[in-house]
């Protein structure tokens, strides 16, 4: 009988294991939500300059003159929109909406999809 | 066919390896456990754990081309080859496909996986009305193979303190029982950030069950029971 | 922290969420009502008190959903308690820090604009 801990060998390659798609909408629930808490700070202070006079108001639609920093907000645009659909799967699925197999599927493809192509928009419309 | 396996001999060997194998399966060999039970009159140091070979005992469960699944009950013809088979996720390996389960049925044993009832007992059993025993239904037929547990990233992570899909199943299976009383002490032993509350609602414990069984839902009734119990 | 034992941080994480779609879908309706959000007109929405008190209420919710977010984070992957507690400590005063800056935002505003 194998005992001691730490000498068996684990099997925990995440690239070596096929995640269907509702780990995917997991994973990227979670990476938004990451980038949504880092983007608070800045979201604070574009509310502040927003109420700081006209020019300040009409300097953050130009954000997206800079290429990195448009680039930024498409990524923010992502999180914000990927994070919002999953929610509201999970919202859903926790009061037993389509919480069963089939509709869970369909509804993280969905949420993945959307997300993506939101962001798409973003970017056709700022990065060009 | 060709055949890709985990082997890990604990004896010799510091590190697991991938071992290929050929092998020409014969006409009755349908199932992956019968591709495997031919290699091992070709090889006989491959390990892995089988019994009743129909996906009632759950022995031989294992990650194959990197899902989850009952070897016994999955069929040869498409599988895409190589077919790679390696140990159940995030368990300790023992030897080759063969991992350590003593964790896994400690967090089943955690969750007290029998009738409580402190009535006194009837003359002769306790009845169910067919409504009630309809109840248990998806959730009794549970083999404890484990092809949830492992398969769920929440478990990968914190498996000495969140008892994982299977063990929640069961928990929901007594809950459920009309016949046990201990519902309200179930669900206090429940309420923990980590017991039940790490899982995230993955649904990869769904996705694998090969008995297609949703410990998913069941986590779902179990948070619905709490969220109306502290109401 | 018995605020956030077992079930109750999962209930406040989906309620906090639950008043965010809110606001979000009021003020998604606010913009669809009359498009063109023009400076003068966001100045007079955002200062005024409903407004003002729903960019605070809005703001914290934020703040509190996503330290219990990057709590369930820590829980699975931060696995030493000093380190846990500390990324706990510093995400959470942080973003305390935030709410009182929109709190000081807001009130700045609000006094110079009823």
């Amino acid at each position: 009988m194998r005992t001691s801990a730490g000498a068996a060998p684990k099997f925990l390659n995440l690239l070596q294991i096929r995640f269907p798609i509702g780990a995917i909408a997991s994973i990227g629930h979670r990476i938004s939500g990451v980038l949504l808490v880092l983007s608070l700070p800045l979201l604070a202070l574009a509310l502040d300059r927003s109420l700081r006079g006209e020019a300040e108001f009409a300097a953050l639609r130009d954000l997206v003159s800079a290429p990195w920093r448009a680039a930024l907000l498409v990524l923010f645009v992502w999180a914000a929109t990927h994070h919002l659909l999953a929610g509201i799967r999970h919202l859903l699925m926790d009061a037993g909406i389509g919480s069963g197999l089939p509709q869970a599927r369909t509804s993280a493809w969905a949420a993945i999809v959307a997300a993506a192509a939101v962001a798409l928009i973003a970017a056709a419309r700022w990065l060009s | 066919m060709r055949l890709s396996i985990y082997r890990f001999n604990p004896e010799s060997d510091l590190k697991p390896h991938m071992q290929d194998y050929e092998l020409a399966p014969e006409a009755d060999d349908k199932k992956l456990l019968d591709a495997l039970m031919r290699l091992k009159t070709i090889d006989d140091s491959l390990s892995f754990r089988r019994s009743c070979r129909e996906g009632v005992c759950g022995s031989d469960a294992m990650n194959i081309n990197g899902r989850n699944g009952l070897a016994c009950l999955t069929p040869l013809a498409g599988l895409k080859e190589p077919v790679v088979l390696r140990p159940l996720p995030g368990f300790p390996v023992i030897r080759d496909l063969i991992v350590d389960m003593t964790q896994f049925f400690a967090h089943y044993h955690s969750i007290k996986p029998y009738l409580i009832n402190d009535t006194a007992p009837p003359e002769r059993e306790r009845l169910q009305s067919p409504a009630e025993r309809e109840k248990l239904n998806g959730l009794y037929e549970c083999i404890l193979c484990a092809c949830c547990s492992s398969f769920c990233p929440s478990f990968w992570w914190n498996p000495d303190k969140f008892i994982g899909p299977a063990g929640l199943l069961q928990a929901y299976r007594f809950i459920s029982d009309s016949r046990d009383t201990a519902t309200a002490e179930r669900l206090a032993y429940l309420d923990d950030v980590y017991r039940l509350f790490r899982c995230r609602t993955i649904m990869n414990c769904t996705e694998v069950c090969p008995k297609g069984l949703s410990p998913s839902h069941a986590i779902e009734r179990i948070r619905q029971a709490l969220v109306r119990e502290s109401s | 922290m018995r605020l956030f034992l077992g079930q109750r941080a999962w209930v406040l994480q989906r309620l906090t969420a639950l008043v965010q779609l809110f606001l979000l879908a009021l003020g998604a309706a606010t913009l669809l009502i009359a498009p063109p959000l023009a400076y003068e007109r966001w100045y007079a929405l955002a200062t005024s008190t409903h407004g003002a008190v729903l960019i605070v209420v809005f703001f914290a919710t934020l703040a509190l959903h996503g330290w219990i977010g990057v709590r369930d984070i820590a829980l699975d992957y931060v696995h030493p308690p000093f380190l846990r507690l500390a990324v706990l400590t510093v995400v959470g005063v942080i973003l305390f820090a935030i709410v009182i800056r929109v709190v000081l935002t807001m009130a700045a505003h609000f006094a110079g604009g009823a």
